[in-house]
């Protein structure tokens, strides 16, 4: 039997979210934390709402942009403004600066550059890393590394660098928290009833923008669908720690880490 | 087990399922793809058939074989032709009064947009100096964002971060860098499958082009020609980016060609290949025009013919290797870069079916060449004030007038600009007409010689003297009469830069002088409709259609404008 995909993407939004609410369409932001609400408050205007830049100030998630900064050179950035422009916002509290910058960070998918030195020893076994993330993990069917892999995911070829281990293990393994807004699975129900799941690369008041797991763009008016569900997870599986043993997530992660001190500088320096 | 891993249990083995029947689909794809031709709907949404819209993105060998760009435009041209002709016929003469904006995209520039967007199952990428997008060609939306930093300290057009696009296979797109390194990214995600750092050994060197595709490999050209690089063209396979072939258009020592270039001097030889080619399936043959030879304006250091700079190549595109080539002007002075896109046309040519070659070049003649063989057939000023040459002879060699640039200055007509550039000419078979933007003005060009410096340009003058005020046209020629059927004058402040296309229903599309993005009959020339988009057009439009609606777009400035009936 040969099932149409929109006969298929039902199959699995009833499968897995039975009696999803309706939820209200513009209010869904699952990363709701102090940092995010600070960000959209005061620098998503400038830098845009998903820190990707605009015309009045650069991308905050350029690879190397944050990654090449210390967090206090950050914290004095936005604490003191540059001469470039960005004013300052001492204004809003020592608190909220942190929080901030802890979420520009995994916007850009840096951890704090305090906990992990560039050669920092690593203690898991690289092959059998690199042999899991291709092979019985399964990371490369999402993720891609130096080229290799998957689309659907974020790019892991830079992600280990500045990261400190226990940070990558936690996001293996409890990748739910915090749910970043372009892993998070969405269940669109259209006017023809048919469930769509997969992440969203863009939405407003008018147009969704959703794409599923085939790479296929679904690009949708509001008034083509009755409902947006907005779920709690992303599209990371739950149960690497059932899955892999402690070693064998060690293993991937110190293959990660290794990885990026490979990986060619995101934005060439000249020729 | 929990009910939660119960439920990651599941979810994880129907995704795998869903894999499989993906995959099954995107194998699926290939059916039928040899029938794509003359067809109305693509192969590209043959794969997508499967449900009522667009936006599975895995563009097949046969998509780009397609002749006359319909719902898809899947490269810089449109198609292989270079013809910029777009079968779509939704907007017409009748209705093309009624045209609307549709959206805008504001991507982060740094200069003014000079791409020409390409678009697949209702999916559009654009390049904004290093920086590539994915979008929503239905609402400008971005999908997707490939960000990268200028490069700094760059010479020439690159340091002015121009690009105009992509080009696609299958899943991947390829464009080139302001320091000319080919990027294949994944077309899904923008993320970075490889990066190939193309040209090295003189930081002159940059990119600004769409790379081409020809079958498994990505064909590209550098920039820098005034800056005294030594041009080039190279392949890559589309896979892992390996290079394949590279052709040097400054023979260096022991080559044929060569005593032009005396000393280590092929090393600053210029003849750049800054524009995407043409490629003609049947000839197996890749056509790329070449640049000035360098420096620009002082010869006395490159005696004979400069081969081979201001050129057309035809070459093998499997091995590089040179088939023919036709020279437009040996020994050129001027800045004459022959890098009006060669349009492969099929028509009668005095009566007799033939293959051709039709192309305005910058020197102000009209060249309609054999594209099997490089034979002369043809040329015609488009210029009344052309004063460079006495006449082309019968093997198509012009005959100088002897124009040297001194120190003092000498006049020339076309200005060094050109009576035409790099903006795009088409070719419509149905009128036979073969359309092209034009600019009648001269310059007073001095010659002040001066030694190759890395980091400087190398136009060897002491100053690059300003064109005079000039008259620009929108030009028909008809390649039944062999003579122009109509020339619009343009009005406006602009010295205009905008490229045209050409709509099965008899339209042409361009940006005119005066910030308007227009549409003209093409029997006529009468203007139909226009839209002021405000901001300088500095590049050309194209045609794309979204489940049967037809659009036009057009880069404008540092915006990016879509068009269609209400």
């Amino acid at each position: 039997m040969w099932l149409r995909r929109a006969e298929l993407l039902m199959l699995v939004g009833t499968l897995f979210f039975p009696g999803s609410a309706s939820m209200s369409v513009l209010a869904q932001k699952s990363d709701t934390g102090p940092g995010a609400q600070r960000f959209m408050e005061y620098c998503a205007g400038c830098h845009g709402a998903d820190g990707r830049g605009g015309d009045k100030a650069p991308s905050l998630v350029a690879p190397s942009n944050p990654a090449r900064r210390s967090d206090s050179e950050l914290f004095r950035i936005v604490h003191d403004g540059t001469r470039g422009g960005m004013p300052p916002f001492a204004q809003i509290g020592e608190a909220n600066i942190t929080a901030v910058l802890q979420y520009v960070r995994r916007l850009a998918g840096n951890a704090p550059e305090t906990g992990a030195p560039a050669d920092a020893a690593v203690t898991g076994d690289i092959d059998a890393g690199r042999t899991l993330y291709f092979g019985k993990a399964q990371c490369s069917n999402c993720h891609l590394m130096h080229g290799q892999g998957g689309f659907i995911a974020r790019n892991l070829t830079n992600y280990g660098r500045g990261r400190v281990a226990d940070v990558i293990l936690e996001a293996i393994t409890n990748p739910d928290n915090p749910l970043v807004p372009s892993s998070q699975l969405v269940i669109v129900t259209t006017n023809r009833g048919h469930k769509i799941t997969g992440v969203l690369r863009n939405e407003d008041a008018f147009t969704l923008a959703l794409q599923t797991e085939d790479g296929r763009f679904h690009l949708l008016a509001r008034t083509d669908v009755t409902d947006v569900h907005y779920t709690e997870r992303s599209l990371m599986p739950r149960d690497y720690s059932q899955r892999l043993t402690s070693s064998e997530l060690n293993d991937i992660v110190s293959f990660l880490i290794v990885e990026s001190r490979s990986s060619r500088p995101a934005e060439p320096a000249g020729r | 087990m929990t009910s939660r891993q119960s439920i990651d249990w599941r979810l994880s083995s129907v995704r795998r399922w869903m894999s499989s029947a993906c995959l099954l689909l995107a194998m699926g794809a290939g059916v039928g793809h040899g029938q794509a031709l003359g067809q109305t709907h693509s192969a590209v949404q043959h794969a997508t058939a499967a449900d009522d819209s667009n936006g599975l993105i895995n563009v097949q060998q046969s998509d780009l074989l397609q002749k006359q760009a319909a719902e898809n435009w899947v490269s810089y041209n449109g198609d292989y032709s270079g013809t910029r002709h777009s079968r779509l016929t939704q907007i017409s003469p009748a209705n093309a009064g009624r045209l609307t904006a549709q959206w805008v995209f504001h991507p982060r520039v740094v200069s003014p947009l000079e791409v020409t967007p390409v678009v697949v199952a209702g999916i559009m990428f654009i390049t904004s100096a290093n920086d590539a997008y994915a979008l929503d060609a239905k609402t400008g939306k971005v999908l997707w964002h490939h960000t990268r930093a200028v490069s700094p300290d760059l010479v020439g057009d690159a340091g002015q971060h121009h690009n105009r696009g992509v080009a696609i296979l299958g899943t991947r797109i390829y464009m080139e860098t302001d320091n000319a390194h080919l990027l294949c990214l994944d077309a899904r995600s923008g993320h970075l499958i490889w990066e190939t750092p193309f040209a090295t050994g003189n930081r002159n060197y940059g990119a600004t082009s769409a790379p081409l595709i020809v079958k498994d490999k990505v064909v590209v050209g550098v920039s820098g020609g005034d800056a005294g690089v030594r041009g080039f063209l190279a392949a890559f396979d589309a896979e892992t980016g390996e290079e394949k072939w590279r052709f040097w258009t400054i023979p260096g020592p022991g080559e044929k060609g060569n005593e032009s270039w005396p000393g280590d001097s092929y090393l600053h030889g210029g003849g750049t290949t800054w524009m995407p080619g043409t490629y003609d399936p049947e000839l197996n043959t890749l056509y790329w025009g070449t640049g000035n030879p360098a420096p620009d304006y002082n010869g006395s250091v490159r005696p004979g013919d400069d081969l081979y700079t201001s050129c057309l190549l035809a070459l093998d595109p499997d091995s590089g290797t040179l088939k023919w080539h036709f020279q437009f002007s040996p020994h050129d002075l001027y800045d004459y870069d022959a890098v009006q896109t060669p349009i492969v046309v099929d028509a009668k040519f005095k009566g007799q079916p033939r293959k051709l070659i039709v192309t305005a070049n910058r020197n102000g003649f009209l060249y309609i060449l054999d594209r099997t063989n490089g034979k002369f057939l043809f040329a015609k000023a488009f210029l009344s004030t052309q004063n460079w040459a006495k006449a082309i002879d019968e093997n198509g060699r012009p005959i100088s007038a002897g124009l040297i640039p001194t120190e003092k200055g000498v006049r020339v007509c076309p200005a060094n600009g050109g009576a035409t550039n790099w903006y795009s000419p088409s070719y419509d078979p149905a009128t036979q007409m073969f359309y092209f933007r034009s600019f009648e003005a001269c310059a007073t060009i001095q010659s002040e010689p001066k030694p190759f410096e890395e980091g400087h340009a190398y136009y060897a003058t002491g100053l690059r003297a300003a064109d005079e005020t000039g008259k620009a046209y929108i030009n028909a020629f008809n390649l039944n009469t062999l003579d122009f059927s109509w020339r619009d004058l343009q009005i406006g402040r602009n010295k205009g830069w905008g490229g045209l296309m050409s709509t099965a229903t008899g339209l042409i599309a361009y940006g005119d002088d005066a910030d308007n993005f227009v549409v003209l009959d093409a029997h006529t020339g009468r203007p139909l409709w226009h839209f002021h988009v405000g901001q300088l057009i500095h590049a050309s439009p194209m045609a794309y259609a979204i489940n049967g609606k037809q659009y036009f777009a057009i880069a404008a400035g540092s915006d990016v404008f879509s068009f269609a009936l209400p």
